[in-house]
């Protein structure tokens, strides 16, 4: 009792015992703490931002920031607490945002603080990561090994697929290795192609392109997709999420009217409004509440370790009322375990302002991207774009094979929206034909229309190694509004990803080519992007928001930072869950791979709690 | 020739809608049923000043008085006396934009040096409504992000453009 009171007076107000402390209401954290309770663990979940995601109004009123945000950029739904910075793709260009861009590279990609985390503004891209990704140095003598293989991550991503709620048909998906489990499919049938997919589909499908001595042929295939579709078998849809504050509303957990059906809303980062795509809210609402405890506006700011056992003893958070103000309260929650899913950065940041994590000198390091280029173009034909979710497709022809001896693996998305991430289209295109081109009345809206109608944008996302040198790390003279430390950021893109991304520039062109797009990419006219000299080239680039590595996972406790189940190998304890555990990242997006990641850690914990 | 217009709010709406269609190709029925006349009138009185906005309704005016004696087109009165006019050109392209996109473009710096540097002249979306009823999309036959979603699987088939005169 007496230790109790001291440690209140040194370290804040000391919280109930949960059997788990989870900390960061993202993906990661919400499928823990969702297993978990259902399990009849009681879970408390410590999220740094507001809970503005939560109620279904709450949540429009994101939708009008959105509305009325001049640049519409993939955080301009979801402005931070005043505690809690974020990156923003605007600050990139400056270099004085949240991250402290120590260079030699501008690190392209962002995250959201808020509840419910990046998945609020995600895309849905969910691709498996291809067997021959888990054994990229046995295979192919670069990058390191998982410790884990295909196999053994196969049953969690079925699994993954059906809590997030994947639209796909498994035939478009078997190739270049990738199998599924037998009788396995997707829990909804996939999200149709668009209108301009098919039109590219026409046109490309059988060409091929060389990647070193590698000839391959091209295939316009249907990504599977994190939004709604038709339901397959007895899946029932899950739509938009509607938790109101205690004493508001009716406290119904989902709303059952909305968001069952991708409705086209072209928004899909940085807002879906319906939710038919998933946000990781969606996972929370399901967690079974009679043993969960969710608070916001709660920063963990300090892991707090037993001197003699070297386990965490708690998990200090500051917890703030008023969004817009740093004054706050700090308090210490405790548990007999505990899961950082507070995102790639977060989770290292964490560890490394509390000290820890430091034997094998990984953690932070291998900070991992998918550098990617735009291509963008005009058809002979209107393609109809500007409609439909972002991207309904993709070219992953390249994301395998022996090439990979000597330079990155890459994905083409194919847009569905024009010209807008790389140009800022259509509005740029208005104010462009009327201050540039004289145009006017008639003659404005004919130009937008047999212009605008015939947009057509690439983004080839391209594989980057594990590097030591690339790493988050902190530095005492840079800090937020609580004083907790901001992400001082080292990047770079070593030899192999930069012959991957001149392999995706030529790969877009002949592509352009051979459907008949004149290739209108012109960066210098285009929104501002980072760029890196590469054999007398300036290639351009753009973040994916695929953070991956800062706290890789391996076999060898000097090698790594956690074990095959996001252990720590130095606090038995303490797992880091997220995309921080890859240690190589493919060229899929992370986020299907880390979901997969944290239910089997979600099994591994139940089964370990319950002993 | 100002006096009766100012006095007369209905019908400097009209004007104001009669040059917007001919600003952006719309009919005046479609400018309206956007709701958003009154708005970007009042967008437009507030940053440039009423004077202006009525200097620009008159030449508008007399344009299409003009038109019916001219050897030249209504579009080419208005290339001649508004557009190419360094105070009232900029109003005018920023209307048209203004409707297509729902967003005040800040004024030339050209402009404000030779007329005056007014108050609010920033990039602004007028409102949340004027961005979903931006005339860009309709013109593309497509949806504004976040809003009017067209329904699942509506992208599949080609887009239906409106045609227009
Ligand atoms: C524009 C964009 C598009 C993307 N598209 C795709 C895609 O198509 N496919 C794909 O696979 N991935 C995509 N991603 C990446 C995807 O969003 C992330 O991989 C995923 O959301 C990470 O999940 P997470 O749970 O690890 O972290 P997050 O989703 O970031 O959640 C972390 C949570 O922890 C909270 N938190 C942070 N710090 C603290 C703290 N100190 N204390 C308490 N709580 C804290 C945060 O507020 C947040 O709620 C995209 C990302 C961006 C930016
Ligand atoms: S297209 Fe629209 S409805 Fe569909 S997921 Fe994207 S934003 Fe949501």
């Amino acid at each position: 009792m007496s230790e109790h009171r001291s440690d209140e007076r040194a370290n804040g107000i000391d919280d109930a015992q949960h059997d788990v402390v989870v900390v960061g209401a993202g993906i990661a954290g919400s499928l823990v703490a969702k297993r978990l309770t259902q399990a009849g663990f009681s879970v408390l979940v410590l999220e740094a931002g507001p809970a503005t995601a939560a109620a279904f109004d709450d949540y429009s009123n994101h939708v009008q920031a959105f509305y009325a945000a001049t640049s519409k950029g993939p955080e301009s739904a979801w402005p931070p607490a005043a505690g809690v910075p974020q990156p923003d793709t605007a600050d990139i260009r400056t270099g004085d945002g949240y991250f402290v861009q120590a260079g030699p590279l501008p690190y392209g990609s962002t995250y959201t603080r808020l509840q419910g985390g990046s998945t609020l503004h995600w895309l849905g891209v969910s691709l498996r990561m291809l067997p021959e990704d888990f054994q990229l140095q046995s295979s192919y003598g670069v990058g390191r090994d998982w410790p884990l293989d295909y196999w053994a991550l196969e049953p969690f991503y079925g699994e993954a697929e059906h809590e997030i709620g994947v639209a796909a048909d498994v035939v478009d998906q078997t190739h270049l290795g990738l199998e599924f489990a037998p009788g396995y499919d997707y829990p909804m049938h996939r999200i149709p192609p668009s209108y301009s997919d098919r039109l590219l589909a026409a046109a490309v499908d059988g060409m091929t392109v060389n990647l070193g001595e590698d000839q391959l042929a091209l295939k316009v295939r249907n990504y599977p997709a994190a939004r709604n579709s038709m339901p397959r078998g007895d899946y029932r849809p899950v739509g938009a999420v509607d938790q109101r504050r205690a004493g508001q509303g009716d406290g119904h957990g989902l709303a059952r009217d909305l968001g069952q059906r991708c409705a086209g809303n072209t928004a899909c980062t940085p807002i879906c409004p319906i939710q038919a795509k998933y946000n990781a809210g969606k996972t929370l609402a399901q967690a079974d509440g009679r043993t969960l405890q969710v608070v916001a506006q709660a920063v963990a700011s300090k892991i707090q370790l037993d001197p003699v056992t070297g386990e965490v003893r708690g998990i200090e958070y500051q917890r703030y009322d008023d969004p817009a103000s740093a004054r706050h309260t700090v308090h210490v929650a405790r548990g007999r375990v505990y899961v950082l899913a507070a995102h790639a950065i977060e989770n290292a940041k964490l560890m490394l302002a509390s000290g820890l994590g430091s034997a094998s000198g990984m953690l932070g390091r291998n900070l991992m991207d998918h550098p990617s280029i735009y291509g963008w173009g005009l058809a002979s034909h209107p393609v109809g774009p500007y409609r439909g979710p972002l991207s309904t497709s993709g070219i992953d022809d390249l994301r395998g094979g022996p090439f990979r001896a000597r330079h990155a693996a890459l994905r083409v998305d194919v847009g569905n929206d024009g010209w807008r991430a790389p140009t800022g289209a259509p509005d740029s295109t208005v104010t462009d034909a009327v201050a540039n081109r004289g145009l006017f009345g008639t003659a404005l809206r004919e130009h937008l229309r047999s212009t605008l109608s015939r947009h057509v944008r690439f983004s080839l996302n391209v594989e980057q190694l594990p590097s030591r040198s690339n790493r988050v790390s902190i530095d005492p003279r840079y800090v937020d509004l609580l004083g907790n430390p901001r992400p001082v950021i080292n990047y770079d893109i070593d030899e192999y990803t930069l012959a991957g991304m001149a392999a995706a520039k030529r790969v877009y062109q002949e592509v352009f080519r051979r459907a008949g797009i004149k290739d209108c990419t012109d960066p210098e006219q285009g929104v501002w992007f980072p760029s890196v000299a590469y054999q007398g080239d300036t290639l351009h680039y753009h973040g994916m928001g695929h953070f991956a590595g800062t706290h890789v996972m391996g076999n060898d406790p000097a090698q790594s930072v956690v074990d095959t189940d996001q252990r720590c190998w130095e606090h038995r304890n303490l797992f880091l869950v997220g995309s921080g555990s890859f240690p190589t990242m493919g060229t899929s997006n992370p986020t299907l791979t880390l979901a997969a990641l944290a239910l089997r850690t979600a099994r591994h914990l139940a089964k370990e709690l319950s002993t | 020739m100002t006096g009766p217009r100012q006095l007369d709010g209905s019908r400097r709406l009209e004007d104001f809608l009669a040059f917007s269609a001919e600003a952006t190709a719309f009919t005046v029925f479609e400018l309206r049923g956007t709701g958003q006349s009154q708005a970007y009138l009042n967008t437009c009185d507030g940053i440039v000043g009423t004077e202006v906005t009525d200097c620009l309704l008159d030449r508008y005016d007399a344009a299409r008085s003009a038109v019916v004696a001219s050897e030249s087109t209504l579009p080419e009165l208005l290339r001649r006396d508004i557009l190419s006019d360094p105070q009232l050109g900029p109003v005018a392209r920023n209307i048209a934009k203004m409707w297509f996109v729902g967003v005040w473009y800040e004024l030339p710096r050209a402009w404000t040096e030779a007329f005056g540097a007014r108050e609010g002249n920033a990039t602004f979306v007028v409102s949340t409504q004027s961005y979903t009823e931006g005339l860009l999309w309709p013109a593309i036959g497509a949806n504004p992000p976040g809003a009017k979603a067209p329904g699942f699987g509506s992208w599949a088939h080609p887009p239906r453009i409106p045609v227009f005169p």
